[in-house]
């Protein structure tokens, strides 16, 4: 390894000047051939070489925060400006600051880049939200709220029906331009810390709510939906962002403007602003060259070619002079709309508050929640998130513990050694068996034993922004006095834990019933076709869990899943499945039962066969129906064989994640969580809070463990 | 046939007490099951193509001990699961003191049924096995408890009762499965080859308790066998099978000595009869290479029949032939010849030397010749002594 990076250093040293230039993105389409145009535009200009390398996005992040500390990455590379504070502290980029000209860019995007007071790259493209209008139905911008509400009131038509407005109005991104616009600050001056109980931020949902009371606005809106309702002409206006240009007809009539001004405050609405951003590495060998190229990148023909082909919105103030651009009803009208816009906050803290504000927002849409009480919602819910980091634990009684424990379990072996004998006497072969075993030894080590061990430990750690600290146990302590929230709130562990119960309760009860009731019809000889119902009946089984999960999610959609469409067409109301503890349970009982009961089905129908058929006829004799026959002989010489695969359905659905997590993925407000899929949000969506979901995994391990120890014992007498 | 069946008015879930003229006498037991007779009228039952049953029309007595036999395949197993309602009939029906059961499920019949395998639950103890029946019906459980622990002193199971089956000898699975039947106190008791998984000392054994329960009992029994001993010593009557078809049925006796046709002449007896084609000739039979004086008014073509216990290896006879084999049980034995008629089995004592290979002469004892058609059908003609 390090003869190898010498070896590189040297060649890189030898060749200094002739080494090209590398440039990383993530672009696709349009937006890459400008990329690959602009580089050699650059090149015939310079005479640089600059090799391009385009990053799927998924990776890009992680790809350049490990290549670039060891000098793997590349010399420029393009990026969304929301990652700049992690890159700047992972010292993954140099400072453009003193080189960047802030006059020639839209002012808020260059202040996207800034952190800690230096600059970082230069700023390329943006993204924002603006108002779509279709023209032929709102011929005038609004400019106000009240001239907003007016044309809302004008073009909203039940009976259509048609809506006034269409937006994701669930998603914290989409709504932020109204917290703005209603003077709310989403952090705290002088400590930088979020706030949600505002009375900003109160107007601001209220807000939104009364535009979804009035019918203004469709319930449950997805990005789909917009673009259908839009397209339809089902929806007068829009709120989206540039990518929306791309899903509209070419038959709707429609214009860009920006968001309508807060009648009450004078304050516009004032979405996100996103950057994107050539951003120099902070390794780079030719940091000249690289900063020349990342600035090349920014600013005139680059811009043009990003204007077209690219058909992104440029950073670049000149590029609106250009007569292309003010051609273009899409592209110039976004220069108005930036400005207003707040750059996407880069903080660590930023991080912080989405999932805090989904909860106010869609308790607030879904009208559970008060708009004025919900700011005291997300404010709970962000500090349970956002733990306090537990005290130092001093490490000596732990280890002391621990080693007592070690040592009273090696007594505790010892004496229940077997007789005294040398162990090459009772074992002559030992030394060819722990050859035999050794393979399978060393995998179980590497793979069950250091796994377990390491999670264990974790969770007498703290993890934040990967430093851990010792904090004993105090992530048990916290979690099991649920220490933040209520007992009875979805974060907490016993409410969690009673959810798990009744969910493994209620899908095994299913699955056992449907599966022995199925077996018992496939196992009659009487019924035709019974090969064909077996192998159909087995499908679900066969179907990857989380391709029915996906299927199931979409059946259970409010608008256009299967289900509710099914029930419509019964005359029976729609059920907003995830908007309720009830409803979302159910549907992830549904979906799991859906896949668990083959399971059950191939088990009893296996133990079904064991079952000698003269049993049934001598009971017949002795006078037994049908029913009696299923309880008195059926059951009871079932249970031996069921009675291992219903502890084992319980182990598995206690841990089903895959259909908690993509089914109701938590909701409403995480009720429908269970401890897996919980420990999973504490571990990578709130805050990276190892230590704390490994404590999570430690409590669901003993619940478990205890769990088959209470069956083995009430199996034991049984199988002795 | 007369119509015998009444309506199925009769209480069937309610202890029925029938008594009857002619009903064995209780011996020592508390309680007396009830007895009632059967009667089968032209049943008929195939498996798809293959005809089982071919019409069997059978009375059986209160009280009474019926044995059938037959060969493997011929349809017994099938004809108790008839009676006791675990097959439907094709055709025929099935009264029991004159009510139609056919249309009835087993569990309305009020019959008991050992199965060949026992069929014992193995997840109940000795006891629940014995009291399944009676908690089904709703009998008062200290009722139970006394039914129970008297069928169990009857069939010294007594010490078993908390055993599950799966810790019992095949004998005591046996008695428990007859100890299931007899609790319940049915009309009617139904075995299937009850003993053929006993070794021959608990074959014996329970033979002799059969017997004595049959006797206790007093109740109507139908008993599948294929063990002629167990048909001969058990019995009142015995029914002969073959192919579905009813060949005979009569004391077990007069099956022997006067058999109604060729198959249950060969069928019964070991060994079994010797049969030769024969002819009327004078006041002889004459056949291939014999002639034999016999009495009998028949005339033409005719089966020839003669058990071995009544044909003697002797220095003079009408048949001659070679020994082929000899099976000596110690003194005397029987000896299989081959004759120029056909194979030939006699009895031998030790008067005379038999050896394998030896040609030696088979002479009658007496008066002991059954004549039947020259197809077997029709039994013709039967020694005068056993008429
Ligand atoms: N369920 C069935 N389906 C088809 N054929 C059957 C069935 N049960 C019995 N048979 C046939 O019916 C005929 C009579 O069977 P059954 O069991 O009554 O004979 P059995 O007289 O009891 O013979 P064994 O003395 O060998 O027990 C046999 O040829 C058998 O193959
Ligand atoms: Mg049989």
């Amino acid at each position: 390894m390090t003869r190898l990076s010498v070896l590189a250093l040297l060649m890189a040293t030898d060749g200094l000047a002739a080494e090209p230039l590398k440039l990383w993105h993530a672009y696709r389409g349009g937006e890459e051939q400008a990329i690959e145009a602009a580089v050699k535009r650059y090149t015939d200009k310079t005479g640089v070489q600059v090799e391009l390398l385009s990053v799927p996005y998924d990776a890009f992040s992680s790809k350049l925060t490990s290549a670039i500390p060891h000098d793997a990455g590349p010399d420029v590379f393009i990026f969304a400006h929301e990652r700049l504070r992690q890159f700047h502290r992972l010292k993954v980029i140099a400072p453009s600051t003193g080189r960047l000209d802030r006059s020639k860019y839209i002012k808020s995007t260059v202040d996207a880049l800034e952190v800690d007071g230096e600059l970082y790259g230069y700023p390329l493209s943006l993204k924002t939200l603006a108002l779509f209008l279709n023209t032929e139905l709102v011929p005038d911008a609004p400019t106000t709220t009240d001239d907003w509400l007016k044309a809302l009131e004008r073009t909203t038509d039940p009976s259509k029906p048609r809506f006034g407005l269409a937006y994701a109005a669930g998603d914290f991104y989409l709504h932020a331009p109204f917290v703005f616009g209603f003077g709310a600050k989403l952090f705290d001056d002088t400590t930088g810390r979020a706030t949600f109980d505002t009375p900003g931020m109160a107007k601001s949902l209220a807000f939104v709510k009364g535009l979804q009371d009035r019918g203004f606005l469709p319930q449950e809106v997805s990005g789909a939906l917009v673009k259908s309702l839009f397209n339809e002409g089902r929806a007068a206006m829009v709120i989206s962002g540039p990518w929306f240009t791309g899903e509209i007809d070419q038959a709707v009539k429609y214009r860009i403007v920006p968001l309508p001004t807060v009648t009450e405050t004078g304050l516009p609405l004032m979405p996100f602003l996103g950057v994107e951003a050539a951003l120099v590495s902070a390794r780079t060998r030719q940091p000249e060259q690289a900063q020349a190229l990342a600035e090349f990148l920014s600013l005139g023909e680059a811009t043009a070619l990003r204007v077209n082909p690219g058909r992104q919105i440029p950073a670049e103030l000149a590029a609106y002079e250009l007569t292309e651009v003010q051609q273009d009803p899409v592209i110039s009208a976004f220069k108005d709309v930036a400005a207003r816009a707040v750059p996407t906050p880069n903080t660590l803290e930023m991080a912080k508050v989405w999932e805090p504000m989904k909860l106010a927002l869609r308790g607030v849409l879904q009208g559970e929640v008060a708009p004025e009480a919900a700011g005291q919602l997300a404010e709970r819910r962000y500090r349970a998130l956002n733990r306090d980091r537990p005290p130092d634990a001093p490490k000596l009684p732990y280890a002391i513990a621990l080693v007592v424990a070690l040592a009273g379990f090696a007594f505790w072996r010892w004496t229940k050694r077997g007789p005294a004998q040398a162990f090459a006497r009772r074992y002559p072969e030992a030394a060819r068996g722990l050859a035999w075993v050794s393979p399978a030894a060393v995998g179980i080590f590497v793979l069950i034993v250091i796994p377990f061990v390491w999670g264990i430990s974790l969770a007498f750690f703290h993890h934040d922004a990967g430093e851990y600290s010792f904090v004993g146990l105090a992530n048990f302590t916290d979690i099991l006095t649920s220490k933040g929230y209520r007992v009875t709130e979805p974060l907490s562990f016993w409410f969690t834990l009673a959810v798990t119960i009744a969910w493994t309760f209620v899908n095994v009860t299913l699955h056992v019933s449907i599966g022995l009731a199925l077996a018992i019809l496939l196992k009659d000889p009487l019924l035709k076709l019974r090969g064909v119902y077996r192998v159909l009946l087995i499908v679900p089984w066969a179907v990857p869990n989380y391709i029915t999960a996906l299927m199931w999610k979409g059946m259970f959609h409010r608008q256009f899943g299967a289900i509710n469409g099914l029930l419509s067409a019964l005359g029976l109301e729609p059920v907003s499945w995830f908007t309720q503890f009830s409803t979302a349970f159910a549907a992830n009982v549904i979906t799991n039962t859906w896949l668990g009961f083959p399971f059950m089905m191939v088990v009893s129908l296996g133990a079904l066969q064991s079952i000698p058929q003269d049993l049934y006829e001598a009971a017949e004799v002795d006078g037994a129906s049908k029913w009696t026959q299923f309880r008195r002989i059926t059951l009871p010489l079932l249970k031996p064989a069921l009675l291992p695969s219903v502890i084992l359905g319980c182990v598995w659905t206690f841990n089903m994640f895959n259909i908690i997590y993509l089914v109701s993925g938590g909701e409403p407000g995480g009720a429908t969580d269970i401890l897996v899929s919980e420990a999973y949000r504490w571990a990578f969506q709130r805050n990276e809070q190892y230590g704390f979901a490994a404590a999570y995994a430690v409590l669901i391990f003993f619940v478990l463990l205890g769990w088959t120890r209470l069956t083995r014992r009430l199996t034991g007498p049984e199988a002795a | 046939m007369t119509v015998l069946a009444t309506p199925s008015a009769v209480n069937r879930g309610l202890e029925r007490r029938v008594r009857r003229k002619g009903t064995p006498a209780e011996t020592g037991s508390c309680t007396l099951p009830r007895v009632s007779g059967l009667r089968l009228v032209g049943i008929k039952k195939s498996y798809g193509d293959n005809p089982v049953v071919k019409g069997v029309d059978l009375d059986v007595a209160p009280g009474e001990f019926l044995v059938m036999v037959g060969p493997s395949g011929c349809g017994k197993t099938t004809l108790l699961r008839v009676i006791a309602g675990l097959e439907q009939v094709d055709a025929g029906q099935v009264l029991m003191d004159g009510q139609d059961l056919t249309p009835l499920p087993p569990r309305d019949r009020d019959v008991g049924m050992v199965f060949q395998s026992y069929a014992l639950y193995p997840h109940m103890s000795v006891k629940q096995n014995l009291a399944f029946g009676l908690e089904l019906r709703q009998v008062p459980p200290a009722e139970i408890d006394a039914r129970v622990a008297e069928a169990a002193k009857m069939l010294e199971l007594s010490h078993l009762l908390d055993r599950k089956p799966k810790a019992l000898s095949g004998g005591q699975r046996q008695r428990v499965a007859m100890g299931r039947v007899i609790v319940r106190r049915p009309r009617l008791f139904l075995f299937d080859e009850p003993l053929s998984n006993l070794d021959t000392a608990l074959r014996v054994q329970m033979r002799g308790e059969l017997a004595r329960l049959h006797r206790q009992l007093g109740v109507t029994m139908i008993y599948v066998t294929h063990d002629q001993v167990e048909a001969m010593t058990l019995a009142t009557r015995v029914a002969v099978f073959n192919k579905g078809v009813l060949q005979q049925v009569g004391p077990p006796l007069e099956l022997y000595h006067r058999p109604a046709n060729t198959f249950v002449a060969t069928f019964l007896g070991s060994p079994s009869m010797n049969l030769f084609e024969a002819r009327r000739d004078g006041s002889r039979f004459v056949g291939q290479g014999f002639a034999l004086e016999a009495r009998g008014e028949v005339t033409g073509e005719v089966k020839l029949g003669l058990r071995p216990q009544d044909l003697s290896v002797a220095a003079d006879g009408p048949f001659s032939g070679e020994v082929e084999a000899v099976e000596r049980l110690g003194f005397d034995g029987y000896a299989f010849l081959k004759t120029a008629a056909g194979p030939l089995a006699a009895r031998f004592d030790g008067s005379v030397p038999v050896d394998v290979g030896q040609q030696v002469k088979v002479k009658p004892l007496g008066d002991v010749v059954h004549l039947f058609s020259a197809d077997g059908a029709k039994a013709l003609w039967h020694p005068e002594a056993r008429r």
